[in-house]
């Protein structure tokens, strides 16, 4: 048998350094630490407003998951402006995996000055409970004029809506009459509503 | 078994929340039945009852009671050479392109996690004997750690019933398996000294740098028992113990794309893996877009 066990001698990371110092790899291994402190969130905070480095930013969005309160969440929250679409779907990722900490900034996301930002608040609005989605997304197709923000909550109610959705989407199909691409999304979410949940998916 | 009272909407949240905390994995009402199932089982194989002495049992850790508990939890029914096309990719690409990168003399590293009984690590040993011409001149280096040590004992043990050899040949049956009883086999000694086998919970980076840099790593069928939250510190783990360039196998139905960015898609003729870039990470915006309209 020519496989050959052998003893690692590997050595174990070396401990973070501060997390503003040091090269990318130093930075990465700080941040991944920072959330376990008790001072990680005003830690990752600082790291944040400074890291330029796409994946030790992508440790800090996770960094700031974990901690998972509203405190963190309103710390991703102002990326989902950003400029930079990389930051703006780190954002999106981040608070998707935090939803309960999310949850009490929605109403606020879904009614942004924002198209931009109320469209992706639409996807996070999937992670609440049913109900709750529901109604918060029923409330924005009553009053929203953004054809692409409609489209994305319609997209999310066609999974999680629930009968009482129904005529917020007809209400919202009226507004978009002459819109094909509309009239088939509006069609697709109200016939997934109506069917029995075994069919759903 | 003596049937246990059901667990109420509020004990089973918070035995729930225990598992999370302690594993990453979750499990919520829709899994009240498989959750129930394996707390009667504690609680009857330690004669204690009601639920709420058994949990304060649990939460004191006496006599080890986390470490069964969560053993309880974790799903170990596999077989050999179980989603082989991972392993002919692993023989045809990506094990001589780590060859490339590596200096002369130096370890191959594979890891196999979660792995269960062992027939994951034991299927790439087998794999690499039977089908990798270089197997003769590396050195390499197979490692299978799972978070449950009852399943590692059992690896290295290394004894299986028909059920998980049923995608062996004959023939590779007879020339690494010794017969251990009535349906019954065992691998042999030389197989198993050639791989090591350790406790590992891939959410705690405490324990996954523990077990150093490896060039392949095998993570099938685990990460969809985390929430967003942990797969997501699961995933930046397994970055860190891959070596720049080293490569991340998934279960089929699992996507790294949708759980981080740091990984570079690779698509090869017989499989689509996950590798860490040679230089820093990707990070870049790999995931789709969230664009609508």
């Amino acid at each position: 048998m020519p496989l050959v066990r052998k003893p690692s001698s590997q050595a174990p990371a070396a401990a973070p350094l501060a997390l503003g110092e040091g090269t990318s790899e130093q930075r990465w291994s700080a941040v991944r630490a920072a959330a376990d402190r008790p001072d990680g969130l005003a830690l990752l905070a600082d790291a944040l407003s400074r890291e330029s480095d796409p994946r030790v930013r992508e440790a800090i969005f996770t960094g700031l998951a974990r901690l998972a309160t509203p405190e963190s969440a309103a710390l991703v929250v102002p990326y989902l402006r950003s400029d930079d679409a990389n930051l703006r779907t780190g954002a999106v990722d981040a608070l998707r995996a935090m939803p309960q900490a999310c949850r009490p900034h929605l109403p606020t996301l879904l009614a942004d000055g924002d198209a931009d930002v109320r469209l992706l608040s639409c996807e996070l609005a999937r992670g609440l409970p049913d109900e709750e989605a529901n109604r918060l997304l029923c409330d924005l197709l009553e009053r929203e004029t953004e054809r692409n923000v409609c489209a994305a909550a319609i997209e999310v109610l066609a999974e999680i809506g629930r009968p009482e959705a129904v005529p917020s989407l007809v209400r919202c199909g009226t507004r978009f009459a002459g819109d094909p691409f509309m009239i088939f999304s509006l069609k697709v979410a109200t016939e997934r509503i109506a069917a029995p949940a075994r069919d759903r998916r | 078994m003596n049937e246990v009272d059901p667990v109420s909407q509020e004990e089973l949240r918070a035995i729930c929340e225990f598992l999370y905390r302690r594993t990453g994995m979750l499990f919520g009402e829709a899994k009240r039945y498989y959750v129930q199932r394996r707390i009667s089982d504690r609680m009857n194989a330690l004669g204690i009852a009601p639920f709420r002495t058994y949990f304060a049992y649990l939460r004191s850790d006496a006599d080890g009671e986390v470490e069964k508990f969560v053993n309880a939890f974790t799903v170990n029914e596999t077989y050999f050479y179980r989603e082989d096309h991972q392993l002919r990719c692993l023989s045809s690409d990506l094990l001589a392109e780590r060859v490339r990168a590596k200096r002369r003399g130096e370890a191959l590293r594979i890891w196999s996690v979660p792995c269960a009984t062992g027939e994951e690590p034991y299927s790439i040993a087998i794999w690499l004997l039977e089908n990798w011409p270089e197997v003769d001149v590396q050195d390499i280096e197979i490692i299978g750690s799972d978070i449950d040590t009852q399943c590692t004992a059992a690896a290295a043990e290394g004894e299986y019933g028909a059920r998980a050899l049923m995608r062996l040949s004959p023939q590779l049956v007879e020339k690494y398996f010794v017969p251990a009883g009535k349906d019954r086999w065992r691998v042999v000694p030389e197989l198993r000294q050639s791989v090591q086998f350790s406790s590992a919970n891939i959410t705690k980076a405490s324990e996954t740098r523990q077990h150093g840099l490896f060039d392949v790593i095998f993570c099938r069928n685990v990460l969809i028992y985390f929430d967003d939250a942990s797969r997501r510190v699961a995933a930046e783990n397994l970055f860190e113990a891959l070596a720049p360039g080293g490569f991340i196998c998934l279960g089929h139905t699992e996507s790294m794309s949708r759980i981080s960015p740091l990984f570079e898609v690779r698509r090869f003729p017989d499989a689509i893996v996950y590798q860490r870039p040679l230089i820093g990470g990707n990070g870049a915006g790999g995931k789709g877009g969230h664009s609508n309209g």
